[in-house]
């Protein structure tokens, strides 16, 4: 049935960005958390904590990019 | 300043931002969707063909296995290297102008580099993280000029971001991958590879084994293959770099040129350069993630075990 593929599509890609965005968000938002309580122990610190914490966002951020990829491929290509 | 002099700017400020409102609200009722939403008629003007986008890169020239984001990927190319070459072709002690802009971006490069890795071992990554992180962020802030996905050929846009095109990324995950395994060798030699294969708690428990102590064997033992196991999951993670690198880059820039090009459909003025601007600084942010993660693993590489 071709509208039930197309349903399934879409269905699958809004649960795919929308499920794959929780972790990453929640592993974010504590990062923040031990940078901003690094900071607020230490502001002199704040080079290497910034750093890190950016090197810390891209490893998490990388994972809801993965699921961002799938939505897109069965969007776009599927 | 004064009161009639601050009552005078504050009321400049106010019209602008009423005429800018005013903009955004205009062009998001005359577009298509806007107006389909309110029952209006939609405005000729402000018609935008609606996004379309595949993620393999398109051939403008049908004769020619040349596709759009190797044309970008060579304008980037050009225009650093017409950068670099220019601001040092009269190089002085005491630089000025262009030569003092270059100096600045390789200086801080230095510093960012050293910092983690020393001296002895800053040399070493400098060129390649350097280049990695110049070629990304040339990438992608060329490809917010105008005429990139708007200039068509044969059908197809002429030129578009070369960070969104799979290959490309991953030609520089694989760049990275080889130059830090070659540094981890070319740092420790062969016993980089003790990374990869942990016998030392196998042997151990195997010599207890034979020298008749078998019960602390047998505990040693599963210790032993534990950290074999450990050790074989390490390739696997080194091998996995090159996908997370690649996805990182390229789901990236391709989220943000999708959003761009859906915030020009939806609202076609005003609003797009915000848009622009968050992807000018996401453009400069995954440069700097990609160099620098590839800095980190290769400091990791470095290391020598206690």
């Amino acid at each position: 049935m071709e509208v039930w593929t197309v349903v399934a599509k879409l269905i699958g890609a809004g649960l795919a960005i929308g499920l794959g965005a929780i972790g990453p968000g929640v592993g974010i938002g504590i990062l923040g958390m031990g940078a901003m309580n690094a900071l607020g122990r230490n502001p002199e610190a704040r080079g290497p904590i910034m750093t890190n914490m950016i090197l810390g966002i891209a490893f998490a951020e990388a994972v809801a990019i993965y699921a961002l990829v799938i939505a897109i491929l069965l969007i776009f290509v599927a | 300043m004064s009161t009639k002099n601050r009552s005078s700017l504050f009321l400049k400020i106010a019209v602008l931002a009423a005429g800018l409102l005013a903009m955004i609200v205009v062009s998001f009722l005359g577009s298509e969707v806007g107006s389909g939403i309110f029952g209006l008629t939609p405005v000729s003007i402000l018609k935008v063909e609606a996004p379309k986008y595949h993620p393999a890169p398109e051939r403008p020239f049908p004769s020619l296995p040349i596709t759009n984001t190797m044309i970008t990927a060579w304008i980037s190319i050009m225009v650093l290297f017409l950068l670099f070459f220019i601001g040092t072709r009269t190089m002085k002690l005491v630089p000025s102008g262009l030569q003092n802009l270059l100096e600045l971006i390789v200086e801080s490069a230095a510093n960012f580099i050293e910092d983690p890795a020393g001296k002895k071992h800053g040399r070493w990554f400098f060129p390649i993280c350097t280049t990695i992180f110049l070629f990304v962020v040339a990438n992608a802030w060329v490809s917010l000029l105008p005429g990139f996905e708007t200039i068509h050929v044969n059908g197809e846009p002429l030129l578009r971001s070369a960070n969104t095109d799979l290959n490309i990324p991953a030609a520089l995950a694989v760049v990275s991958f080889i130059f830090i395994e070659y540094w981890g060798f070319k740092a420790r030699g062969v016993s980089y590879l003790t990374t990869f294969f942990h016998v030392g708690p196998l042997w151990s428990a195997l010599r207890l084994i034979g020298a008749g102590k078998i019960k602390a064997g047998a505990g040693g033992l599963l210790n032993g293959f534990v950290a074999l196991f450990a050790g074989l999951l390490e390739i696997l993670s080194h091998l996995i770099r090159m996908v997370s690198f690649t996805f990182r880059l390229f789901g990236n820039m391709t989220a943000g040129m999708i959003l761009v090009m859906i915030m020009i459909f939806l609202v076609p003025w005003v609003l797009p350069s915000l848009f622009y601007g968050m992807e000018a600084f996401f453009g400069f942010i995954q440069a700097m993630i990609f160099a620098g993660l590839t800095l980190g693993f290769a400091c990791a590489a470095v290391m020598e075990e206690e």
